[in-house]
């Protein structure tokens, strides 16, 4: 009686849950399989974007994409996190500020930052010609060897921030006898980050590589707003492609075949992070 | 326990039932009306018109923008419950027909009303013997000029260029430091921004030339042929060789190409009569010209016909009322009223607004505008050149090659079913 009582009490969100995730989902399994007249096409779908040329490089773009960004943004963010640890004057000012980029709005992000890249138009090339840095302006959207290294430092610096917070909350938990201990054997600052402060967050800096991971994977904001996918697909990461098939080409069989591979792909990942959590409760 | 069940179930049943209420918000007579941003003044006083002359009947609208419309349209006509009326661009009402998700409209545009109506815009919107839009505007491109940095740099603005390489010649004199020390450029393509943007430049280029991206027919890809790629390459090298393009070329719209040129940092780029009203009010004091498209010596000028359609869902709840909206807008009066550019019917045409001298050589445009092709995966074969044409931009291809490598990727799609 007492648990189908608490049953009858999730019901809504249970509801609500299958109404929001798995119906989607399930949806999308049945677009990849069919075509628009609802014949089982499976095949076809799966054949017609694994040849695409677009869809190769939207997959190898995405691998450097998601990769360099999550390199970057655990080494910058523990570097900060670090720092933040540190005893100063106005340190809580200087965490308020450095969570900034964070809680900015994604497209908010994307656009200010499009329009100061911008070639003509952008701050960032009228400081760097008036101060006679560069003597033409820079294509950093534009140029084949500078938009992709741009999305990744604005990605760099809009997700850092979380990985600072979660490295000083994981660096809170470190116990102080530690330090203590390293600084009796003559440790020097670097020694202790070395072997106190990295050991002690080494299950908090894999869980936040993963959720960046999973989040890196699936982010199209930044991209889309700032070259949608261009120069000539040099930018163009797999929700682009996923994006542009279904809504610029009205595709939606295509699009689902290959969401589906994707989210095949963030599942393994999924998995590796729901697995990992679990062993860190286990293990408090 | 039974009191406590019995609250979460009428929990789920109220939750439910304010969904449900939301969603029916809207009285049963109501008419749905999506109407852009820019027209909306218009579309409430021709509501207001068209509920006068039809008690009972009420229309609601709701304004959309123009960026993200055709996601949002296409998402609202598979959703099961989309408006009753919508604008959409004319090339966008074919493939919305083709995945059965458009009411045919031919009861709205008569067939004793058709006479009236440019064919090209009629063109547009009918497939498979049916019309599944009703057009209100049309446009096309000219060449938007800054007659000041002519009469600056030696050229007469009262006879602007004409053919190609007069408009490159002229270019090339635009192009230069000024007095001030800063850098101008002669004539601002596209080479960002939605596929749209450049497909509108490019495409007229090659009709111009005796080409086009797909056969006639529809049959076959033909944007590697002679006159298609003579076409691209007069186009890429503006930027690539003449440099009379900006670098930004790579990342601009027609949006950008306006700002570049209403800040007079550009003194030619090509665009449509909606950018004069925005330029008049940034920039009063800039000295406008428009010329026709130029065109390939020897050969007749060619534009890409733009427009917006009416079109109904055929999911639409009052798909019988919509019709009877879109065909009180569609009178020649209400259409001249409303239409942002020039209207689909020529008898709507006489009316003052469309007799300023700077719209001349936008209407001498029209009779030289052609559809898009209604080809099957047209916009998967437009992201392909698309995409190629920006490697020709890069200077990663040359045309030619760039081309090639584009109808080996086109020619599947156009094949696929």
């Amino acid at each position: 009686m007492r648990q189908r009582g608490g049953l009858l009490f999730v019901m809504p969100a249970l509801v609500v849950l299958a109404l929001l995730i798995v119906f989607p989902v399930c949806y999308m399994g049945w677009l990849a399989a069919t075509d628009s007249q609802g014949h089982m096409a499976l095949r076809d779908n799966v054949a017609a974007v694994t040849g695409a040329r677009a869809t190769r490089i939207a997959v190898w773009n995405t691998i450097v994409y998601v990769g360099a960004s999550i390199v970057l943004q655990l080494v910058t963010g523990t570097a900060v996190g670090i720092l933040l640890n540190q005893a100063f004057r106005g340190r809580a000012v200087v965490r308020s500020l450095v969570l900034l980029p964070w809680v900015v709005p994604g497209i908010v992000a994307a656009t200010t930052w499009a329009w100061m890249l911008h070639t003509e138009f952008g701050i960032v090339n009228q400081l760097l010609l008036q101060v006679g840095a560069v003597s033409k302006p820079v294509g950093w959207l534009v140029d084949p060897d500078m938009a992709m290294p741009s999305l990744i430092a604005v990605n760099v610096w809009k997700q850092s921030p979380f990985v600072a917070i979660m490295v000083l909350a994981g660096l809170q938990a470190v116990p102080k006898e530690l330090y203590e201990a390293a600084r009796v054997d003559g440790a020097s600052f670097l020694g202790e980050v070395r072997h106190v402060m990295l050991p002690g967050i080494r299950d908090v800096l894999v869980g936040v590589g993963l959720l960046l991971t999973i989040w890196g994977l699936n982010g199209i904001t930044l991209v889309y707003a700032m070259t949608r996918g261009g120069p000539a697909n040099r930018t163009l990461i797999l929700p682009i492609q996923i994006f542009r098939l279904a809504f610029d080409a009205f595709q939606l069989n295509q699009a689902a075949a290959l969401s589906a591979m994707f989210f095949a792909c963030t599942l393994v990942l999924v998995w590796f992070y729901v697995r990992l959590s679990g062993r860190r409760e286990d293990r408090a | 326990m039974r009191p406590r069940g019995l609250t979460a179930v009428f929990s789920t049943l109220a939750a439910a039932g304010l969904i449900l209420g939301s969603a029916c918000g809207a009285r049963s007579t109501d008419i749905v009306w999506w109407t852009p941003s820019w027209g909306q003044a218009r579309a409430t006083e021709l509501a207001r018109q068209f509920e006068a002359a039809n008690p009972g009947l009420r229309v609601k609208i709701e304004v959309t923008v123009a960026d993200g419309l055709p996601t949002r349209i296409q998402t609202a006509l598979r959703s099961g419950a989309p408006p009753d009326l919508i604008e959409a661009q004319h090339g966008w009402v074919v493939p919305y027909a083709q995945a059965g998700l458009l009411a045919p409209l031919d009861d709205v545009v008569t067939p004793g009303d058709r006479p009236d109506y440019l064919p090209a815009a009629l063109d547009y919107d009918a497939w498979n013997g049916h019309l599944w839009g009703a057009p209100f505007r049309i446009e096309t491109h000219a060449v938007l000029y800054n007659r000041r940095l002519f009469r600056d740099a030696g050229l007469d603005p009262d006879r602007p260029p004409q053919t190609w390489p007069e408009v490159l010649d002229a270019a090339l004199r635009l192009t230069r430091k000024t007095d001030a020390g800063r850098q101008q450029y002669g004539l601002a393509i596209t080479g960002g921004g939605e596929v749209g943007n450049t497909l509108f430049r490019v495409l007229p280029l090659m009709w111009m030339n005796g080409g086009s991206i797909l056969s006639d027919d529809l049959a076959r890809v033909t944007v590697n042929e002679r006159p298609a790629v003579e076409a691209v390459t007069f186009y890429t090298e503006l930027f690539t060789k003449h440099h009379v393009s900006p670098p930004s070329t790579l990342q601009d719209d027609g949006l950008a190409d306006r700002r570049l040129f209403i800040g007079g940092t550009v003194a030619m780029y090509q665009s449509g009569q909606f950018d004069i009203a925005v330029i008049r009010q940034e920039n009063p004091t800039l000295d406008l010209g428009v010329m026709k498209l130029p065109h390939p010596p020897g050969k007749d000028t060619a534009a890409a016909l733009g427009g917006w359609s009416f079109i109904v869902p055929k999911d639409a709840p009052h798909a019988g009322e919509a019709k009877r909206l879109a065909r009180f807008v569609s009178e020649p009066a209400h259409m001249g009223f409303f239409t942002d550019t020039f209207p689909a019917r020529t008898s709507a045409m006489s009316q003052p607004r469309f007799s300023d001298p700077i719209l001349t050589p936008f209407r001498e445009m029209l009779p030289h505008g052609r559809r898009v092709p209604p080809a099957r995966n047209w916009l998967s074969i437009v992201q392909v050149f698309f995409d190629h044409l920006q490697r020709v931009l890069l200077s990663e291809l040359a045309p030619q090659a760039a081309m090639d490598q584009a109808a080996r990727e086109m020619q599947p799609l156009l094949d696929r079913p």
